[in-house]
């Protein structure tokens, strides 16, 4: 029993004796050390150097970049010289093409008929554009392709104003059957529903009516869209009814006599 | 049998303790400087992959910026042009 008791206490000891000499053998010995300081010296020299090379790059790239920002922002200086402007007349231009482009946006969305009741305005902003090209900043790339396709946009409103006025015709027909006269023909409601509108009709075919009271079978009339009487038709109607009461009077006159 | 075993074992793990007790092993500061020196390494890095990544950016800025130029300076000749025909 004793003697059992003695070879395991032996094997347990050479057990531990062994695996404590294994690990002692697995640290660092004074070469492997010196091996290794040498091995990071020479690493940490190499990235000093790596590092004051970048470094170096780094400020060469800093100088280059404030060189370029010096030379754009000259560039841009010289850009507003040529036009001949500040910031604050940038501004105000950028503004007035915000206005005309607002302007412009509210007739596009506006019914043909509209439209034409509002042409005027058409007028009034291609003279706002027209303005706004004789300013030296419309020289500029982003207001001058702005400007062009406002234009673009205005001609097409003034496109859509004459096809909309070539559309609306009236083929006269005859006394007898249709009773047409300009009174008449305003009247009906597929035209304006209104017969005093009939000098618009007189108006916008000039060409085709001398006398109001005077119109034939088969004339094609354009009829100009729904609107209040313009100035221009107001006069026309005075003086077609002075015209009328001066070939009434001259079998009165002679009486004078 | 058994009996040489053991002995052959308990030999050789006096052995092992002997040759590596007589070993020379690196002192505590001696250490401490290997693992100071692996410190500084590894600040070394990350200073150079700092200042490479500041390098990228100033590039990306500065090819941003002769683009912007290139486009400023066929501006001010396409402005001149204009000019000319206002």
């Amino acid at each position: 029993m004793n003697m059992k008791l003695m070879k395991s206490v032996i094997l347990v000891a050479a057990l531990v004796l062994f695996v404590g000499s294994t690990a002692a053998a697995q640290e660092m010995t004074k070469d492997e050390w010196q091996k290794q300081m040498t091995e990071f010296t020479a690493k940490r020299n190499q990235l000093k150097s790596n590092l004051t090379a970048v470094q170096a790059e780094v400020d060469k790239l800093k100088k280059e970049d404030a060189a370029l920002a010096a030379a754009l922002k000259k560039c841009n200086d010289d850009l507003m010289a040529l036009v001949g402007a500040d910031a604050a007349a940038e501004r105000a231009f950028a503004a007035k093409l915000d206005e005309i482009d607002a302007k412009i946006n509210e007739l596009s969305r506006l019914s043909n008929q509209d439209l034409w009741a509002r042409k005027g305005e058409i007028d009034d902003v291609q003279k706002m554009l027209d303005e706004v090209k004789k300013n030296k900043l419309s020289a500029l790339s982003k207001y001058y392709e702005r400007i062009k396709e406002q234009q673009n946009r205005l001609d097409a409103l003034k496109k859509t104003l004459e096809t909309a006025q070539l559309a609306m015709t009236y083929t006269v027909g005859t006394w007898a059957k249709d009773r047409d006269c300009l009174w008449n023909i305003a009247k009906k409601p597929k035209i304006y529903d209104n017969a005093f509108l009939w000098p618009k009709i007189w108006q916008g075919n000039k060409d085709k009516i001398k006398n109001p009271d005077v119109i034939k079978k088969g004339q094609v009339l354009s009829i100009p869209p729904k609107a209040d009487l313009t100035k221009e038709e107001k006069a026309a109607v005075r003086s077609y009814w002075n015209k009328k009461k001066a070939a009434e009077q001259p079998a009165a006159a002679p009486a004078k006599q | 049998m058994k009996k040489s075993l053991a002995g052959y074992f308990v030999a050789g793990a006096l052995l092992a303790t002997l040759a590596t007790g007589c070993t020379s092993r690196p002192n505590a500061e001696e250490l401490k400087q290997l693992e100071d020196l692996k410190a500084e390494i590894t600040s070394l890095e990350r200073q150079i992959a700092a200042k490479q990544s500041e390098a990228a950016a100033l590039q990306k800025a500065i090819a941003d910026k002769q683009a912007q130029l290139a486009q400023c300076e066929k501006e001010k000749a396409l402005v001149q042009e204009r000019l000319k025909g206002m």
